[in-house]
């Protein structure tokens, strides 16, 4: 292997790895994993949020931004207003008749893989909106990820949810789903 | 209405105590009842309602804001109000609902209503007394189907543009909901504002009308 002739490799002194096969400066350089763990713990730690708050929910997100709950801590406080720079979008308020048709637009707007967290009872389900002017819950119109109950949820809600993408996140396979991108544009095109 | 040198604003001319209010009420009836014929709504139990002819509700409006005697310069709400199955109403289906406040005579508050038939709800618009009415009247009109003659872009507020009904009035099932696809078009509305600013539309977007593969969501219907 080419790694092998690294110049770190002749300047190590001889005897310190004698329980370890191979020169030590390549050995502490050099790990191995699959494309998929790879891939996976990339995305799962830089999520870009897409903010689409219309009411109280949005509030709680403000929270979790700032400094005292911090979405930093788990790579995700870069929030983006564009859904082509996002792919983590966070409904959070209710989502009117009017509404629909832009939420699910923006959704189609993202790029994938994109994912979708559903703040609160409104999100959710309606809420207590049992009525003409409100969807009952964005599962009708667009695919959700990860549920959030409360009316407003605690940000550490917020938090619990984005642990749980990102754990979502680490059981999915990028070679399976490129294999499968490669064999559906074979057999349809 | 601009506050007057004699009274600006910031110096309310007399306090709003519940007896000011009261003589306010009394002395605003009557000048109602005499210039215009207005009637004392008897539905209302929390303070001054009264009931004045459509055809003379421009009028009426128009008076209270110039009269110095009265100076409401503020509309602070016009509605619908929707009296099917209201007990023991023999009166007619709608009724239309203004709001009057001053903020120079801070006691002056009172409520104008006008009756409103149900197979001809007109009611002429206000629009140009009162520009908070503008949006007032578009909403009035999505949620009740009471058409503001005169007004200048009566289209609905706060339903999608393809909503079909008018959910406030109580006929409609509360919880019919109506799946519609569109995107609603503001441009016209974004336009006429940036030209009142001053502002010149170069070259105007095309319209946009989607797909319905594009927009083909929702379950249910
Ligand atoms: S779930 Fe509650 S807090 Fe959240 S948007 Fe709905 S009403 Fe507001």
């Amino acid at each position: 292997m080419a790694a092998l002739e690294h110049p770190a490799a002749e300047q190590t002194p001889s005897g310190a790895s004698s329980l370890r096969p191979g020169p030590e400066g390549v050995e502490q350089n050099i790990f191995t994993t699959s494309l998929d763990a790879m891939v996976s713990w990339g995305r799962s730690n830089s999520l870009w949020p897409f903010p689409f708050g219309t009411a109280c929910c949005a509030i709680e997100f403000m929270a979790l931004a700032a400094s005292r709950y911090d979405i930093a801590r788990f790579g995700a406080e870069f929030v983006r207003f564009s859904p082509r720079h996002s792919d983590m979008m966070i409904v959070a308020g209710t989502i009117t008749y009017k509404q629909a048709p832009i939420l699910r637009r923006i959704w189609e707007q993202m790029i994938e893989p994109r994912y979708v967290i559903s703040v609160g009872a409104c999100a959710c389900s309606g809420g207590f909106y049992d009525c003409y002017c409100t969807v009952p819950g964005i599962d009708e119109i667009i695919p959700v990820d990860v549920y959030i109950a409360g009316c407003p949820p605690r940000p550490e809600a917020y938090l619990e949810a984005i642990m749980q993408l990102q754990a979502k996140i680490m059981d999915e396979s990028y070679v399976k789903a490129r294999a499968q991108r490669a064999h559906e544009r074979i057999h349809i095109g | 209405m601009k506050p007057s040198a004699a009274t600006p604003y910031h110096q309310a001319a007399e306090p709003a105590t519940a007896e000011a209010r009261a003589a306010f009420e009394k002395a605003a009836f009557a000048a109602l009842a005499e210039r215009f014929g207005a009637t004392l709504d008897p539905l209302d139990q929390w303070g001054l309602t009264a009931v004045v002819d459509r055809s003379r509700i421009r009028e009426v409006l128009q008076f209270l804001r110039d009269d110095p005697s009265f100076r409401m310069d503020t509309l602070l709400d016009s509605c619908g109000v929707d009296y099917l199955e209201y007990p023991g109403h023999d009166l007619p289906r709608f009724a239309v609902v203004y709001i009057l406040k001053s903020m120079v005579a801070v006691s002056h508050r009172l409520r104008l209503k006008v009756w409103v038939e149900e197979d001809d709800a007109v009611v002429p618009s206000v629009h140009d007394l009162y520009a908070s009415a503008n949006w007032q009247e578009r909403e009035t009109w999505d949620q009740y189907g009471i058409v503001f003659e005169g007004h200048p872009n009566l289209k609905r507020l706060l339903n999608h543009a393809d909503f079909e009904g008018h959910p406030l009035r109580k006929d409609y099932p509360a919880q019919r909901r109506q799946w519609l696809l569109a995107n609603d078009p503001m441009i016209d509305q974004l336009e006429a504002r940036l030209r009142v600013l001053g502002y010149e539309i170069l070259e105007s977007p095309a319209p946009t009308s989607p797909s319905l593969e594009e927009t083909s969501f929702g379950r249910k219907k």
